[in-house]
């Protein structure tokens, strides 16, 4: 837990910040699921199946899995409590261990996780955006300046071996 | 396959990939050293190809005559200059 | 056979040594101009043909392997773990990749595929493919010495030789499997080629960018096998896995996917280095990014880093992939350092708004894509390592993060044809954008009206506002794609007076790369559509007595029997599904559950009815213990077909593509013979 909040005070302002756009879009992303079974069905691809073959809990398959049967009777139990997302996916961690939710947190480090994604993309397109307008500076009216007279000459013959008249048609 | 005949054909393989890499040829590919020259005449082929290119957008209705006339002047130039370079290098 | 096999495996180290060596010191010779005993080129001949007969010896090693298999030779360890008896013929193949020592045979020899092919067309440009080769060689080395030291295929079985084997992975024994990892491997390896030519193109100092044209082919075809290995796997694991979707973001697909997504940013922004001068020192490094990532990949799931359905044993290889990439990094740092000056840009980018900065953008989003990829797949281990915590990266987190990196991609895909270059006025956008924003608003109308409504009784439904946004923008692409075809067509249809097909026919021909890219992007926009379809998704699970019925979308399931079977190899449970719509018969599905007898796992037959809409897709669950009953589960997916769809549009594309174009050449451009060098850095180099 000190870890935890070690971690989330060295991001401070800009943690909380980002933890409550996080928050905003997990609340947006959940708020779908409303009668019991299309909330069980979103709940169980939110779980992994514990059984170490690396699926979700909703997806797993396997013939005599010890585990998804399990979890997935808990979970309906969970559902029947009328228990909020957050108090069943702490009883799945608290029992089954973080690796349980298929997703991380948006507490503490977790919080990391998303978002350094979103903020490397913005910082990579702010940092090119004004790289660019760095660049086109003064070069707004990018147009062609007098053209040198001596090499008219060169000029017309380009204009002869590119334009359509030629074999610059296709 | 025994292991004595294993041996063998990895033997012939030592031999036959050893004689193959140092056989005594005298006909081997060679380069001579790429000039500026054949480098302008890249660089000319290339922004001939974007004269074509621009001049068939245009014709296709990409470019307004203003933005086309402008584009097309400021390639001229570029290609111009580099002509220029080429008749130089040529008549030296 | 392992005898020879083990022979065969330190003559091609040999020779790899002595392409790297012989290759350098020819090359360094070459450069100075120091005097030799031995004519350099002659000696740089002598390790291309060390090369060439690497390929042979590495050939031989391989053949050794595939001959064990064939014969059942058991007392060679890998053999007698991954095959057995009764394996069909076509699964033998399999078993050269089904494990680390074959699969690392498999990736040797596959470069030395690429190599031999390299290293016999030198002429093209024999100095570069000089410097191609010897980089090549390098890498040869580091597998051979794997191979030869680490993980040795051919190691015999210590004890009393078994009677039989243990047999090949159940979920190899499909026959996509027999495509799918050969495929993965051709791109994955191939990555190699263009790293090996932009490197040595970078120590010589290449003059003009001549040598992207040489190694597009290489790139391109590279790419494109990358791209057929990965959706073979996206088709395999949707045929065998049987969870109903083709993608779970596994740490093994992950690893396919970031060398391609930089890979694909590779092809697009060379072009804006061959055409302007442009996005040198970006290109080079994208390049070395794409090779170093391809080894990250094979390091992440060989060394037991991150946990994977795929991952073979945990073993010490990691740790000589931990070694050669570092090296990899130092040679390409220094290498970059000391010939920077040779990557200057001759332009930049001069405008926001135009073609040349949607290159960029659509770069910088391939890349974002690939961070999120490398983030998602390395997170646990940073917050193990910060935190003392691991947390899974599942596909609730990818498909937040990813999905609209990927729908903002898309759009560029569309807006970049429409942009001229170097600048743009607000007349020409408008005139450009006319068309294909309408459309996206017109299938914005059509959407909701058809139910695609990203609010539902008052909530939001990220699964169909993301369907919506796909949908929208994939018309939209499409117009904007098809317009660029319309109005090139018109062009040469009035100068010729050919009809409008025959027009795009000659248009597609007269430049290839751009329209069979173009062709590429038709092609991605039908798979965007196929992956939206997975917002509209059904799923029913039930057990199913004789003649009971199960409903799912239009279709009713009838179970009309459920039997047994069995062969050499497997035993078999499967049921008899009869499929009515409308109270009418229309066929009869099968999906099946198999046993294999060597290995004694279990596998899952989907059995799959495809039609353009949807996929009627049924698993065979198994039994209940306590009823005997079938338990059988029934996807409808809607769209799934697209993605094949457009996966067979994007490899026409790349073939179109890959074909010269019929531009008009001049015959001023012949290179005449005399005249004074480029620069006198030329052929010096840091080799």
């Amino acid at each position: 837990m000190t870890q935890h909040k070690s971690a989330s005070g060295r991001f401070g302002y800009f943690a909380k910040g980002a933890q409550a756009l996080a928050l905003a879009v997990a609340v947006c992303f959940s708020i779908g699921a409303t009668d019991a079974s299309s909330r069980y069905n979103n709940l169980n691809h939110r779980l992994m199946c514990t059984c170490g073959c690396a699926e979700i809990l909703g997806e797993c398959n396997h013939v005599g899995c010890q585990s998804s049967g399990q979890e997935l009777a808990e979970l309906n139990a969970f559902i029947a409590d009328n228990k909020s997302d957050e108090d069943i996916f702490t009883a799945f961690s608290g029992k089954y261990g973080a690796t349980v939710l298929a997703a991380p947190t948006t507490k503490g480090f977790d919080l990391v996780a998303w978002v350094a994604p979103f903020a490397v993309f913005a910082a990579a397109m702010l940092g090119t955006v004004l790289l660019i307008r760095r660049w086109s500076e003064g070069k707004a009216q990018a147009a062609a300046g007098p053209s040198d007279p001596s090499t008219d000459a060169l000029r017309e013959k380009i204009r002869r071996e590119t334009d359509a008249g030629d074999d610059g048609g296709y | 396959m025994t292991p004595t005949l294993g041996l063998i054909c990895g033997a012939l393989l030592l031999i036959g990939t050893f004689v193959y890499t140092f056989w005594p040829e005298n006909v081997f590919a060679s380069q001579r050293v790429k000039t500026r020259l054949d480098y302008l005449l890249e660089r000319k082929e290339q922004l001939y190809e974007n004269l074509r290119d621009l001049s068939f957008e245009h014709r296709a209705g990409k470019y307004p005559e203003e933005d086309f006339l402008n584009q097309r002047a400021l390639l001229e130039n570029e290609t111009a200059q580099l002509l220029a370079e080429i008749e130089t290098l040529q008549q030296a | 056979m392992a005898t020879f096999g083990s022979f065969a495996l330190i003559i091609a180290l040999a020779l790899a040594a002595y392409n790297l060596l012989a290759g350098a010191v020819a090359l360094r010779l070459l450069a100075t101009g120091q005097p030799a005993p031995i004519s350099p080129e002659r000696l740089a001949d002598t390790a291309r043909r060390a090369g060439i007969a690497g390929f042979v010896a590495i050939s031989g090693a391989a053949f050794a392997l595939i001959w064990s298999v064939f014969t059942n030779d058991f007392s060679i360890t890998y053999i007698m773990e991954h095959s057995n008896r009764a394996l069909p013929g076509m699964y033998k193949f399999s078993a050269l990749w089904s494990g680390q020592e074959g699969s690392l045979l498999l990736w040797a020899w596959l470069l030395g595929i690429y190599g031999f092919v390299l290293r016999l067309t030198h002429k093209r440009d024999v100095t570069l493919y000089a410097y191609a080769g010897a980089i090549l060689a390098a890498v040869q080395v580091f597998f051979l010495a794997i191979l030869n030291f680490a993980a040795p295929p051919f190691a015999l079985f210590r004890g009393a030789i078994p009677e039989d084997g243990n047999g090949l992975n159940p979920l190899l024994q499909y026959p996509e499997m027999v495509i799918h990892p050969p495929m993965l491997y051709l791109g994955y390896v191939g990555f190699c080629i263009p790293f090996c030519f932009a490197l040595g193109a970078l120590m010589m100092r290449y003059p003009g960018e001549k040598w992207i044209r040489i190694t597009r082919v290489w790139t391109m075809v590279t790419w494109l096998f990358l791209t057929c290995g990965i959706f073979l796997g996206m088709h395999w694991a949707y045929a065998v896995l049987g969870w109903g979707g083709y993608w779970g973001w596994d740490p093994v697909e992950n690893a396919s996917f970031m060398p391609w997504l930089t890979g694909t940013a590779f092809l697009h922004s060379v072009m804006m280095q061959e055409k302007k001068g442009m996005m040198k020192s970006w290109n080079v490094w994208l390049i070395f990014t794409t090779f170093l990532l391809t080894l990250l990949g094979t390091l992440l799931t060989r060394a037991g880093l991150v946990s994977s359905v795929h991952a073979f044993a945990q073993s010490s290889i990691g740790t000589w992939f931990v070694i050669f990439m570092g090296i990899v990094l130092a040679v390409c740092i220094f290498t970059y350092i000391y010939q920077r000056s040779h990557l200057k840009s001759e332009h930049r980018v001069e405008s926001l708004v135009s073609r040349e900065s949607s290159f960029l953008f659509n770069n910088l989003v391939l890349l974002a894509a690939c961070f999120v990829i490398l983030w998602g797949t390395l997170f646990p281990v940073l917050s193990e390592y910060v935190v003392g915590n691991k947390v899974t990266m599942g596909a609730p987190w990818y498909n937040t993060v990813a999905i609209p990196i990927g729908l903002f991609l898309l759009l560029l895909t569309g807006v970049g044809p429409l942009l001229p270059w170097r600048s743009t006025s607000m007349k020409s956008i408008r005139r450009n954008f006319i068309l294909p924003v309408a459309v996206l608003w017109g299938t914005v109308i059509i959407c909701l009206a058809f139910g695609v409504r990203p609010w539902k009784d008052g909530a939001f439904d990220s699964g169909d506002f993301y369907a919506l946004v796909a949908f929208s923008l994939s018309t939209s692409v499409l117009s904007a794609i098809l317009s660029e075809f319309v109005r090139g067509a018109g062009v040469i249809s009035k100068q010729t007076g050919r009809n409008f097909f025959t027009a795009v026919w000659l248009l597609t021909r007269r430049n290839t790369r751009r329209y069979g890219g173009y062709i590429i992007h038709i092609g991605v926009v039908i798979v965007v559509v196929g992956l939206a379809g997975a917002a509209f998704n059904k799923n029913v699970e039930s057990e199913m007595a004789l003649h009971d019925k199960m409903v799912i979308g239009t279709y009713t399931l009838e179970n009309v029997g459920f039997t047994q079977d069995s062969n050499l190899n497997y035993n078999s449970e499967f049921a008899q599904l009869d499929v009515y719509k409308d109270g009418k018969k229309l066929f009869q599905m099968t999906p099946e559950k198999r046993v294999y007898l060597a290995s004694q796992q279990p596998q899952t037959m989907v059995a799959i009815h495809s039609v353009p809409g949807w996929d009627l897709y049924i698993v065979y669950e198994g039994t209940n213990a306590s009823t005997g009953q079938p338990i059988i589960k029934a996807f409808l997916n809607p769209l799934v077909s697209w993605i094949w769809a457009g996966v067979v549009i994007l490899v026409f594309g790349t073939f179109v593509a890959l074909f010269p174009s019929l531009l008009p050449s001049t015959a001023a451009l012949r290179v005449p013979a005399r005249s004074a060098p480029v620069e006198p850095a030329l052929t010096g180099g840091a080799q």
